[in-house]
C-alpha cells in the first residue's frame, strides 16, 4: 500500500477550494439572508410593539377624549339648563309685566268706561228730567201763567240798569218779543203796555212766536236778552244738575 | 479484479498524474459549487421551497455545531458543513455506474483528515494564540507533551482510517459480490454501503468538530488566568 503523495496534495487543494468555494457562494449567502430575515422579524416585532403601544396610547387618549367630552356634554347641558332657567323666569317677569300692564289698561279702560257709562246715565236722566218738567209745564200753559211770564218780565226789565232800559227803548231797530204761542190781540196790547210802561217810555216791540220756549214770554234786543220762559229754566235747572254732578 | 488499493493515472497534466478520484472530486466540486451559485442566486426575505431548503441544511449544520461544540456556528459553518457535504455526496456518488467514490482512495481521506490536522492548529492559534495554542500541549502538565503530541496525530490518523476503511470496504464488498452472484444481489449491499457512507459522513464531520472544540477551549483555557474558587 503506498500513497500518492501528488494526489493527496491536489485533492487537499481540491479540498480547501471547495471549502472556500462554497463558504463564498453558499454558507455565507444563506446565513446572512437567515440573520437578515431574523433581524427583519425583530424589527418587525418590535414595530408591532412598538404600535401596539401606540395604539394602547391612542386608545387612552380616545378615553381621556371620551371622558372629556362627557365631562363637556354634562357642562353645556348644565349650562342649557341653567340659561333655559334664566331665560323662563325673564319671560315670567316680561309676561307678569305684561299681564300686569293689561290688567292696569283693562282697569284703566273698565274705569272710563264705567265714568262715561255714569256720564251718559246722569245725561239720560238729567235729559228725561228735563223732558218729563217740560211736559209737566206744558200743561201749565194758560192765561194766568202768562201774566206771571209778563210780570217777571216787566220785573225784570226794571230791575235792569236806566241807561240800558234807555239805551233800547231809543234804539232804531224794534225790540223781539218772544212767546210760546200766539198770544191775542188783548194780550199783546196788554204786553206791549206793561213793557213800555217798564222801559219808561214808548217803544216799538216786535212780537213772535218761538214754540221751544214751552211757556213764556222773553226779550231780544241787538244788545240785550232776557229769559223769561220754561226753556230758559229748564236749562238753568239742567245746568245746575251738571255742575252738581 | 484490481486491487482496491491501487489507482493508476488516468493522465498527466504535465508530470503531475491526475487519478480517478481526482477526476470525481472535480466534478463533485463543480456540481456543489454551481449548484449552490445557482441555488443562492435569488435570494429573497421571503424564501420559497428551494430556499427554505437550503436554509434548513444551514440552519441543521449551524445548530449540531452548537450542540457539539458549544460556541457559535459562524466561523465553523463552511469548513464542518463543506466536509460533510462533500463527504456525503463523495459516499453516495457510488449510486452512479462506473463511479468510484474519491473518499475509497487513501489519498482523499488523508486529504480531509490533513486538513481536519490544520483546522484544528488554525482554530487552536486563533482561539488562544500560539503560545496558547503549544500550552494546551502541556496540559494538565508538561510530562503530557509528547503524549499529547502523540493524541493529535493518532486522532487525525484514525480519522483518515476510519473514513478510508469503511468507505473502501463497502465498495470492496460490493465488487466481490457483483463479480461472484447476478446483476441483482449487491443491491441490499449498496444500500448499507449508502447508510454507511451517511454515517460516516456525520461520524467525520463530528469528530473534526469535537477536535477543533477540544483545541479551541484548552487554548482558552491556558490563555485565560484561573478564576479563584469560592466556596459554596
Amino acid at each position: 500500500m503506498q500513497i500518492d503523495w501528488t494526489t493527496l496534495a491536489i485533492q487537499a487543494i481540491n479540498i480547501a477550494i471547495l471549502i472556500w468555494l462554497l463558504g463564498r457562494f453558499f454558507w455565507r449567502p444563506v446565513s446572512e439572508m437567515i440573520a437578515q430575515r431574523r433581524m427583519l422579524a425583530a424589527q418587525t416585532l418590535a414595530d408591532a410593539e412598538a404600535k401596539r403601544q401606540q395604539a394602547d396610547a391612542s386608545l387612552a387618549e380616545i378615553a381621556r377624549t371620551r371622558a372629556g367630552f362627557a365631562q363637556e356634554r354634562s357642562a353645556m347641558l348644565d349650562a342649557a339648563q341653567t340659561d333655559a332657567a334664566a331665560l323662563l323666569e325673564a319671560k315670567r317677569e316680561e309676561t307678569r309685566q305684561l299681564v300686569q300692564s293689561m290688567l292696569a289698561q283693562a282697569h284703566a279702560a273698565q274705569e272710563t268706561y264705567r265714568a262715561d257709562a255714569e256720564a251718559g246715565w246722569e245725561s239720560n236722566a238729567r235729559d228725561l228730567a228735563v223732558s218729563i218738567a217740560a211736559r209737566l209745564a206744558a200743561r201749565l200753559s194758560g192765561e194766568a201763567v202768562q201774566e206771571v211770564f209778563l210780570s217777571w218780565l216787566v220785573a225784570a226789565i226794571r230791575a235792569l240798569p236806566e241807561a240800558t232800559r234807555v239805551a233800547v227803548a231809543s234804539a232804531e231797530t224794534a225790540v223781539d218779543v218772544i212767546s210760546a204761542a200766539q198770544l191775542s190781540p188783548e194780550a199783546t196790547a196788554e204786553a206791549t203796555r206793561h213793557i213800555a210802561a217798564a222801559f219808561g217810555g214808548a217803544i216799538r216791540l216786535n212780537f213772535r212766536v218761538d214754540a221751544a220756549l214751552i211757556a213764556g214770554l222773553e226779550l231780544s234786543a241787538p244788545h240785550l236778552v232776557l229769559r223769561n220762559s220754561w226753556q230758559a229754566d229748564l236749562a238753568q235747572i239742567a245746568a245746575g244738575l251738571t255742575h252738581a254732578s | 479484479m484490481n486491487s482496491p488499493l491501487a489507482h493508476p493515472a488516468l493522465f498527466h497534466l504535465g508530470p503531475v498524474p491526475i487519478t480517478n478520484g481526482v477526476v470525481v472530486t472535480w466534478a463533485i466540486m463543480a456540481v456543489l459549487v454551481i449548484g449552490a451559485q445557482r441555488a443562492t442566486r435569488h435570494l429573497s426575505l421571503h424564501p420559497g421551497r428551494l430556499q427554505a431548503a437550503l436554509e434548513l441544511i444551514v440552519e441543521t449544520v449551524d445548530s449540531q455545531i452548537r450542540e457539539t461544540m458549544r460556541v457559535e456556528p459562524g466561523p465553523y459553518r463552511g469548513f464542518i458543513g463543506t466536509l460533510f457535504a462533500f463527504i456525503f455526496i463523495a459516499n453516495w456518488s457510488t449510486l452512479i455506474p462506473g463511479v468510484e467514490p474519491p473518499t475509497a482512495h487513501l489519498e482523499t481521506d488523508a486529504a480531509l483528515a490533513l486538513l481536519v490536522f490544520l483546522a484544528v492548529i488554525y482554530y487552536g492559534v486563533q482561539a488562544g494564540g500560539l503560545r496558547g495554542y503549544l500550552g494546551s500541549f502541556a496540559t494538565p502538565t508538561p510530562l503530557m507533551i509528547p503524549l499529547n503530541f502523540i493524541e493529535s496525530l493518532t486522532r487525525t490518523f484514525s480519522l483518515l482510517v476510519r473514513l478510508f476503511g469503511n468507505v473502501m470496504s463497502g465498495v470492496f464488498v460490493v465488487g466481490i459480490v457483483l463479480s461472484l452472484a447476478g446483476l441483482l444481489v449487491p443491491i441490499p449491499l449498496m444500500a448499507l454501503d449508502l447508510l454507511t457512507g451517511a454515517v460516516q459522513a456525520y461520524i467525520f464531520a463530528t469528530l473534526a468538530m469535537v477536535f477543533i472544540a477540544s483545541a479551541v477551549s484548552e487554548s482558552r483555557d491556558t490563555t485565560e488566568p484561573q478564576q479563584p474558587r469560592t466556596p459554596s
